[in-house]
């Protein structure tokens, strides 16, 4: 019995010892994760010859707001760095598409789920099989149908494609095929709703959680993308903020805390919003693979 | 989970159907319209002619504009004899207005006089007088140039501050700007044109009266002291009595290792000697020969120069400041002397100390690293404002000069109302003006159509003539050729030979221009039909041998930065997910960890490229970044990591692991989860252990996910271009299969580069290629990989299964 004892406790010992082990593997590289954010922020405090000075990893504890903003300052001094238009530009171009590809995705993959009409299943497997198609191959196609549209130099390239997002149709299909109960349906056809009325008013209420998922990746997406834009949009006036920060790869009169300060802003905004939403980023994500 | 739907409501009503037409009719129109029909015009457009596609027609969308701009009346009139005057309606004086328009526009084009924070700079500098220096405030604040161009003091005070202000960073800047530009336009001639298997020799480069007299000289031997030593030692190295046997010898190429040595040498400002009595310094020896051998090497590219253009990113690093130019002495001067060597430092400088500062001697000199070296060694600090300052006047002098709104009104056109300032061509106030000369009507779409087809049958009917001469020539001289050669007479072949060739050119030429004729415009082919030439474009790609090396070099590239930030992602996915899911750690705080690990993947790439750029940019002064502080911590030496083609790659694929890997451990987690408890609890009950069932059941199962995982990746990574281009925007070059390719450029930034790029001239069909390219390969490997795994997943399951029963026995 005693010797029994012993061998249960040595096990728990090395399973205590092995989780331990673990512990420090995931806090390694959670910290890993987040710690060039951290040293942005950090840095953003500083100036210039402290920053080159040394490592900063605390902030400029004193001196934080007025350093902060001596950084700001020389930041919007420059003609080719400005976070307020190139915030509003990304807004503009990020909310517009996203509520274009979450309504038009959610009409999309109502009428593949509801609606038993010929083609469906074709169309379908065409939508599933285009999701693998790279999407920049097109460019120089897409680049000349705008100029012949007389869209280039505006924003309209980068906000009309969003109408047609065939992943989001797809998990939004999957959701609507399992969630969506076709008596409602029924129901309000017999109160006299008509089709678009019972789609728009009854449905997409029901709706919302996958559109909410789906419309937290499109944002991302849409607001981290750089290479359609670098390409489309040529004007500073209309320049979205990763183009911005672009331009601070290089500069001939280097400030270090500007820069650093650049970055943090157009970090700053995209943290706070995932720490509300990771959950349902997290989520999405997990979702995505396992239904693959 | 939920369950399915009811099947009750099968019965739907007929009528109800059509409505799902309806609901994925915009969907399937955006998708045609902006995804399906780019994608067939890529297709198309990659078997057309669009090479000669100039620059302004991408921005312009409208042809008309384009067309103008580039339309040569005197050339239409000289073709059609001057009947198409009055054919058109367009007359001399309107012709010459709009060339004005164009020429304005293309001046304001330049225009950059306000720039906010160069001016800044001047109202900071505590030389100018405060008048002035409120003047140009004023100016700042308002955006209006006009407070300092109207009043010539104000001017005259800042010209004459800079012109007696000298700072050495700006005439090095100047300088390393010229030097880079020449580095650049050579290595782009490089990749364009093919290899010629020519060897050249010293004749070939002097011309044969220029060789004698260069012979002579050597064989005259009339140097100095020094100069004697070096030829000696050189003839030695070489293994000849004198440097005039090793030249007059006639198999002797440029390719050949001593004559390179030689010829660095030779060049070489201070060449040394170690004589047996100790070290002895030698100037270059003077003749004709390095000059045009210089210039020989300038003009036919050649491969050997290109080495030294790969310190060209650091150039680029000096100028945009990421490296500095005084805590970066020594690379610097290395830098400058090994260009210096290879003859692309053009406009050399002597610089003479003039009581505590330097300035410009207008004598040329070699001697200038020299001289600046010891500068800058000595006493030099630059002042930044001032020279800020300096460079800020120097602009707003050019364009008060040249360039400007003061020049601009000498066209008799109402500047504001028709000039579109910042680069930007506005078409509405180009036809408005166009309207206000009267050729609104006039020059239309049809009529350009009517002009081009007319200019190109012009050129067709003269080309079918010229053929048809330069045919009915090419018996006769084949039959002289013939005779020639049977003949023997070295020259009568000549002669005869040369004949034949320029009838074949001939005939060749016309054929061209048969099949390809320039129409009203020379510059472009702009037209609607774009000219079709079927597998031309792949044919450029596949036999051109550069541009085949520059191609799979950029696949090359992408895919190793792929795969090797894939496997580490997918081991640490694997391992961590692992983790996640044994139960038998009972793990607190997973949420958050994963929340925490997935964060560098909603983050923007761009801000994470330049990020880790400022992490590991390199300078040798006190000041560092971070990965360079760290290696002086532990005494390692610093390493230039983006001038190392590996290195960058290397940061590149941590960076694609680093925010990938947090992805794929929440989609395998999802898929180790969905797997059924039973199956665990059955092997639990059996006695495996952790790693036996993980390998036995998780793996095995796990199988589709870890498909979608790699075929999602996998295209993803084949498009990878933010991170490569913000992390190494002036990428270095490094040498694939005998062609220089940059080192991070992916086969997206390849296209981009042709199609988008700076240069004047789009190779839109080639990029249109590369991209359809792209889009094979992907597939090809997406069907690849989907039926390898398949097969062994089919059966992976079905034994999985099959354990599962005997488990569950």
């Amino acid at each position: 019995m005693s010797s029994n004892d012993v061998k249960l406790r040595s096990k728990s010992g090395s399973i205590a010892a092995y989780s331990a082990l673990v512990y420090v593997v995931v806090i390694f590289f959670a910290i890993l994760a987040i710690i060039p954010f951290w040293y942005m922020f950090m840095n953003a405090t500083w100036d210039t010859y402290s920053i080159q000075a040394g490592v900063k990893l605390w902030p400029n504890f004193g001196h934080i707001f007025s350093q902060l903003k001596a950084n700001w300052a020389y930041l919007s001094n420059r003609s080719t760095f400005s976070f307020t238009l190139g915030f509003k530009n990304s807004a503009i171009i990020t909310v517009s598409s996203t509520a274009l590809t979450v309504y038009f995705s959610a009409l999309t993959a109502y009428g593949l789920s509801v609606y038993d009409f010929k083609g469906r299943k074709l169309i379908f497997t065409i939508i599933v099989g285009v999701m693998m198609v790279p999407t920049a191959v097109n460019i120089t196609g897409f680049y000349r149908l705008m100029g012949g549209m007389g869209l280039l130099g505006t924003r309209w390239p980068l906000i009309l494609p969003a109408i047609a997002a065939p992943s989001t149709v797809f998990f939004i299909k999957q959701y609507l095929d399992t969630s969506l109960s076709k008596e409602i349906i029924e129901a309000a056809r017999i109160d006299g709703a008509g089709e678009f009325y019972t789609f728009n008013r009854v449905c997409l209420p029901i709706m919302v959680p996958a559109l909410a998922t789906q419309g937290i990746f499109a944002f991302l997406g849409s607001w981290n993308n750089f290479f359609a834009p670098s390409i489309l949009l040529t004007k500073q006036e209309l320049k979205t903020l990763p183009l911005m920060v672009s331009m601070l790869y290089g500069d001939r009169y280097t400030d270090y805390g500007a820069i650093y300060i650049g970055l943090s802003a157009s970090v700053f905004p995209i943290i706070i919003a995932y720490a509300f939403l990771q959950r349902y980023i997290i989520q999405g994500v997990a979702a995505g693979g396992v239904k693959e | 989970m939920a369950r399915g739907t009811n099947t009750s409501t099968k019965h739907k009503g007929m009528s109800y159907t059509k409505f799902g037409y309806l609901f994925i009719a915009p969907f399937v129109v955006v998708y045609c319209l902006f995804s399906l029909y780019p994608l067939l015009t890529t297709f198309w457009y990659s078997g057309t002619f669009m090479q000669n596609t100039n620059a302004g027609f991408w921005g312009f969308s409208n042809r008309e504009v384009y067309y103008d701009r580039y339309l040569d009346l005197t050339k239409v009139y000289a073709s059609f004899d001057g009947g198409l005057e009055g054919q058109t309606g367009i007359n001399t004086t309107d012709y010459k207005n709009m060339q004005a328009f164009f020429q304005t526009q293309n001046a304001a084009d330049q225009y950059d006089p306000i720039d906010p924070e160069a001016l800044q700079n001047i109202v900071e500098n505590p030389d100018i007088s405060q008048a002035t220096r409120d003047k140009v405030q004023q100016v700042i604040n308002t955006g209006d140039i006009s407070y300092i161009a109207s009043d010539s003091s104000v001017i005259d005070e800042l010209v004459s501050w800079s012109a007696n202000y000298v700072d050495l960073g700006i005439i090095v800047l100047d300088s390393l700007k010229g030097v880079n530009n020449a580095a650049i336009a050579a290595a782009t001639v490089e990749e364009s044109e093919s290899d010629t298997e020519v060897t050249i020799t010293a004749e070939d480069i002097l011309g044969s009266d220029d060789y004698a007299a260069f012979l002579d000289t050597l064989q005259a031997g009339d140097f100095d002291e020094g100069q004697t030593l070096l030829v000696n030692y050189l003839a030695e190295y070489a293994g000849v009595d004198s440097l005039y046997d090793f030249f007059a010898a006639e198999d002797v190429s440029v390719e050949s290792d001593v004559f390179y040595y030689i010829c660095a040498n030779l060049n070489s400002p201070n060449a040394v000697y170690t004589s047996a009595d100790g070290e002895t310094s030698i100037a270059s020896i003077s003749v004709p020969f390095m000059n045009d051998l210089t210039t020989y090497l300038n003009s036919n590219v050649w491969s050997t120069t290109v080495p030294a253009i790969n310190s060209y990113s650091s150039f680029q690093g000096y100028i945009d400041g990421d490296i500095d130019l005084h805590s970066n002495q020594e690379q610097l001067y290395s830098d400058l002397a090994a260009l210096d060597a290879m003859g692309l430092i053009v406009n050399k400088v002597k610089l003479v100390q003039s009581g505590d500062t330097l300035v410009q001697s207008s004598e040329v000199s070699q001697n200038v690293l020299a001289a600046m070296r010891q500068y800058i060694d000595s006493n030099y600090q630059s002042d930044p404002i001032k020279s800020r300052s300096s460079l800020a006047i120097s602009s707003l002098r050019n364009y008060l000069d040249n360039g400007g709104r003061t020049r601009l009104t000498g066209y008799n056109i109402d500047v504001d109302s028709y000039i579109t300032f910042n680069d930007d061509f506005d078409v509405s106030k180009y036809l408005a003006f166009k309207s206000l000369i009267g050729l609104g009507d006039v020059l239309t779409m049809d009529k350009y159509n009517e002009l081009d087809a007319a200019m190109r049958q012009l050129y067709v009917d003269q080309a079918r003539v010229d053929l048809e001469t330069a045919q009915g020539k090419l018996p006769a001289a084949q039959q002289a050729y013939d005779a020639a050669v049977a003949s023997g007479d070295a020259d009568q072949i000549d002669s005869a030979n040369n004949a034949l060739a320029r009838v074949v050119s001939d005939i060749n030429k016309a054929e061209q221009t048969i099949k390809r004729p320039t129409g009203l415009l020379s510059k472009a082919d702009a037209t609607e039909e774009y000219l079709f030439v079927g597998l031309d474009n792949f044919e450029d790609i596949f036999q051109n041998k550069n541009r085949f090396n520059v191609v799979v070099g950029a696949f090359y590239t992408t895919a190793v930065m792929w795969v090797i930030g894939f496997i580490p992602q997918i081991l640490l996915a694997l391992l961590l997910s692992a983790w996640f899911t044994d139960t038998k750690l009972k793990l607190k705080g997973l949420n958050l960890m994963k929340a925490l690990m997935y964060l560098p993947n909603v983050i923007t790439a761009a801000t994470i490229a330049i990020f880790f750029r400022r992490l590991f940019s390199f300078s040798t002064g006190q000041a560092a970044s971070p990965v360079q502080l760290f290696l002086d911590a532990i005494g390692h030496e610093r390493i230039n990591f983006f001038i190392n083609p590996w290195a960058t790659r290397l940061i590149v694929c941590f960076i694609n692991f680093w925010m990938w890997y947090g992805n794929t451990m929440i989609v395998l987690i999802a898929g180790i989860t969905s797997i059924s408890e039973s199956l665990y609890e059955s092997a639990q009950l059996d006695g495996a252990n952790s790693f036996q069932t993980y390998t036995k059941i998780t793996m095995p199962l796990l199988r589709p996910i870890l498909l979608y995982t790699l075929v999602t990746s996998m295209i993803g990574g084949l498009q990878m271009y933010d991170i490569p281009y913000n992390l190494n925007q002036y990428p270095s070059l490094v040498a694939f299969n005998g062609t220089y390719i940059k080192s991070t450029q992916t086969v997206l930034m390849y296209v981009n580069q042709l199609a988008f790029g700076k240069s004047s001239i789009k190779q839109v069909g080639i990029a249109s290629a590369v991209s359809v390219i792209l889009f094979i390969v992907t597939t090809i490997l997406s069907i690849l990989i989907f039926f390898l795994m398949r097969d062994k997943d089919a059966a992976a399951a079905a034994k999985a299964k099959k354990l599962a029963r005997k488990a569950g026995r």
